[in-house]
């Protein structure tokens, strides 16, 4: 392979890159992935082994943006609406990392599967107003293989049939179930006993040893951290697996920055990009594909990259949506978590419920009472509380720090259901280009524009005191509830709130949504540009809603479906 | 007044226990300054290599191993952010510090405190054990917290 040579470009090396490296590699083609970001994950000379600099060092991880982006380079901004001017803020805005491996090396992996239903909303459920409703062009049983297949890839360890609302499934999981966190099974007996369905929830992290690497330590530090033993399967194993081929090439500190076209403008012939491994002037580099480019840059940066160049319509960066998330905090005494050591072992989640996701009575009751049509919560995730430093900063400074921090109400006597509720859609939420902030190479800087609407709130506020009894139940001294993007004056969160006032979701979604119709939508079923059709978007920008569940496993299904149907297409 | 100034460790040291009472017996200040001269070391001391500190009693390595390379422009960024935390600390031995200043103070005092003991402060882990934190291992192993 020639520097400027290839059969695909990729553009970013997270799930959805890294998993259409590997089917196209494995069809025999050549790829070359370009990941703006700095390499600590994989050894680019063969076998590709993993480079190991990843340890359980909060500082690194959370405080010091070991895994990118720095917003001093890249910096992001945000407002609620229109009105608020161009922004209210330039800091980290649903950062996700900028590394090899994307947004793979910080998650914890939770990799649940969509429901029939999240594929079809608006025939199942219907319109709900201000939103766009809309079903997505492929159905479940569309996805299904490729579900079956990702799993196989990303080695997911979960258990068959302990999620009663769980989708049909062609094969089992290629793992068993990891190991329980115990608080987890505390609150999942509490949640029985309010007539929920908690489960194990199904992760690509190694539950037993596999594909070369150990299984996991239940260190704790799972979510935000890049895996010391890479027991995180997700993306490292369909990279090693795409470079172990001969025909990937990955170049990371490689800033795509515009695709090159043909002379109709409708075919792209290769992707210019900018060699950071050089300071102050990096170097402007092109590499040429033969039959495609596929754009993996995330939900934000992919609707980023092509409204610098004009492409894809009017419709790039809209229909923004993220994850409302309700956090329902219980406060235990310290005797209530059976291994005494508090949530600090483990993964970051074990276990999972979905009642609020489904259809039922209840939650017709709870639609009705507010007025709206239907509602949808989300996936719940049974968790524990954050790390020392987090916690430390959480108290505020003063006398009373040493014995905030042995009391420990918010890390170790913590527990957290995380509700990731469905975002419904709207034209209004997005992402553009900032008219004045700038990144360090001098590119507009990416601005979100986002407000709930008022079906996510209902939803919230339908959860969360149901979740606060349960956490009584199970023993909580306290129990309370918070969201994301917060609720009230902004001013009172703007330095006192932990998460800040931008959604502090990583799942980012919607930015060039689906569709059959090139009017409305950005990317044909096929996933490709209705502009540029040899441009294939291969993250969850596609996604047409945002359903109630972790968005990995779904991402890297579509990325899938989409290069086993570019190979299938030549 | 510079840093080589005693009223700026003075200053400083006194501004970071008042945010974290114990934060400067367990290092504090020496983790404020191993930060902000961290590019007086190649590589510079802003992220630990995994195993630089091997836990109470061990060494803090010194080695160019024991720290992670910074591209060119997290070199940037990274000094960038130096010289403003440099001006911020002294402004705080000025005792003229914004109210931002003394947000700085606050997290630094609480890295120090709480984080890994190869970056300066958490002087042989005493910070974790002073709230029951188990130490963290590198490498993880399973059975043994965490």
């Amino acid at each position: 392979m020639t520097t400027a040579d290839c059969d695909v470009v990729i553009i970013g090396s997270g799930p959805g890159g890294a998993t259409a490296a590997e089917v196209l590699c494995d069809a025999g083609w050549s790829v070359v992935v370009l990941e703006k970001g700095r390499n600590h994950l994989i050894d680019l000379d063969a076998p590709h082994e993993p480079l190991r600099h990843f340890a359980n060092d909060e500082l690194a991880a959370h405080r010091r943006h070991l895994l990118g982006p720095d917003p001093l380079l890249e910096p992001r901004t945000y407002r609620r609406t229109e009105p608020d001017g161009d922004r209210l803020m330039v800091r980290e805005v649903n950062n996700l990392p900028s590394t090899v491996g994307g947004g793979g090396v910080h998650a914890d992996a939770k990799l649940p599967r969509f429901r029939e239903e999240d594929f079809r909303l608006r025939s199942e459920r219907g319109p709900l107003e201000g939103a766009s409703v809309e079903d997505w062009p492929i159905t479940y049983d569309d996805l299904e293989p490729h579900y079956s297949a990702v799993e196989q890839l990303f080695g997911v360890a979960g258990e068959d049939g302990a999620n009663p609302f769980a989708a049909p499934r062609s094969a089992p999981y290629p793992l068993p179930p990891g190991d329980d966190m115990p608080m987890a099974l505390v609150t999942s007996a509490a949640a029985e006993r309010a007539g929920l369905h908690p489960y194990r929830a199904p992760t690509g992290v190694n539950s037993v040893a596999a594909d070369g690497r150990p299984a996991c330590t239940d260190c704790g530090f799972c979510g935000g951290y890049g895996c010391p033993v890479q027991a995180k399967n997700d993306p490292i194993a369909a990279l090693q697996r795409a470079l172990r081929t001969g025909r990937c090439e990955l170049r990371p500190e490689s800033y795509a920055t515009e695709l090159v076209l043909d002379g109709s403008g409708r075919c792209a012939t290769g992707v210019r990009y900018l060699d950071l491994t050089e300071h102050p002037d990096p170097t402007t580099r092109e590499v040429r594909a033969r039959h495609a480019v596929v754009l993996a840059a995330g939900a934000f940066e992919t609707p980023r990259f092509l409204l610098r160049q004009g492409l894809g319509g009017d419709l790039v960066g809209r229909y923004l949506t993220y994850h409302h998330q309700t956090f329902t905090i219980g406060v235990f005494p310290a005797e209530c978590f059976p291994d005494g050591t508090g949530g600090e072992r483990g993964r970051s989640v074990t276990h999972l419920h979905d009642d609020l996701v489904v259809d039922s009575a209840e939650m017709r009751r709870a639609a009705s009472a507010v007025g709206l049509g239907w509602m949808r919560g989300g996936v719940v995730e049974h968790g524990a509380g954050p790390m020392p430093i987090e916690e430390a900063i959480t108290y505020g400074a003063g006398g009373h720090h040493l014995a905030s921090m042995r009391d420990s109400a918010l890390r170790r006597r913590m527990w957290v259901f995380t509700m990731q509720g469905e975002d419904l859609p709207q034209v209004a939420n997005r992402v553009d280009l900032d008219p004045s902030v700038r990144d360090v190479w001098g590119f507009p800087a990416g601005r979100v524009t986002y407000a709930p609407h008022r079906h996510e709130l209902a939803a919230s506020d339908h959860a969360a005191p149901l979740h606060e009894a349960i956490m009584r139940d199970a023993g909580a001294e306290l129990a309370f509830s918070a969201t994301s993007p917060p609720r009230g004056k902004l001013d009172l969160h703007a330095a006192a709130n932990p998460l800040g006032i931008a959604p502090a979701s990583r799942h980012v979604m919607g930015t060039t949504r689906m569709g059959t119709d090139p009017a409305r939508s950005v990317v044909s079923p096929e996933q490709r540009l209705w502009d540029v059709d040899n441009v294939v978007v291969c993250d969850s920008s596609v996604f047409v809603t945002s359903s109630g569940y972790n968005p990995t496993l779904t991402l890297a299904a579509l990325a899938h479906r989409a290069a086993t149907l570019l190979v299938g297409s030549r | 007044m510079s840093r080589d100034d005693p009223q700026w460790v003075t200053a400083v040291a006194s501004a970071l226990d008042a945010a974290v009472p114990g934060s400067v017996e367990l290092g504090a200040l020496s983790y404020v300054e191993r930060l902000l001269d961290a590019f007086e070391h190649e590589p510079p001391r802003i992220w630990a290599a995994p195993g630089a500190w091997d836990g109470p009693g061990g060494v803090v390595g010194e080695p160019a191993m024991a720290w992670l390379e910074l591209g060119p422009w997290e070199r940037q960024a990274w000094q960038q952010r130096l010289v403003g935390w440099r001006a911020a600390y002294d402004r705080v031995a000025a005792s003229t510090p914004t109210d931002e200043d003394l947000r700085l103070v606050h997290e630094h005092a609480c890295e120090a405190t709480y984080g890994d003991p190869a970056y300066g402060g958490n002087r042989s882990g005493g910070g974790w054990r002073r709230i029951g934190f188990p130490e963290p291992l590198h490498p993880p192993v399973r059975g043994v917290s965490p």
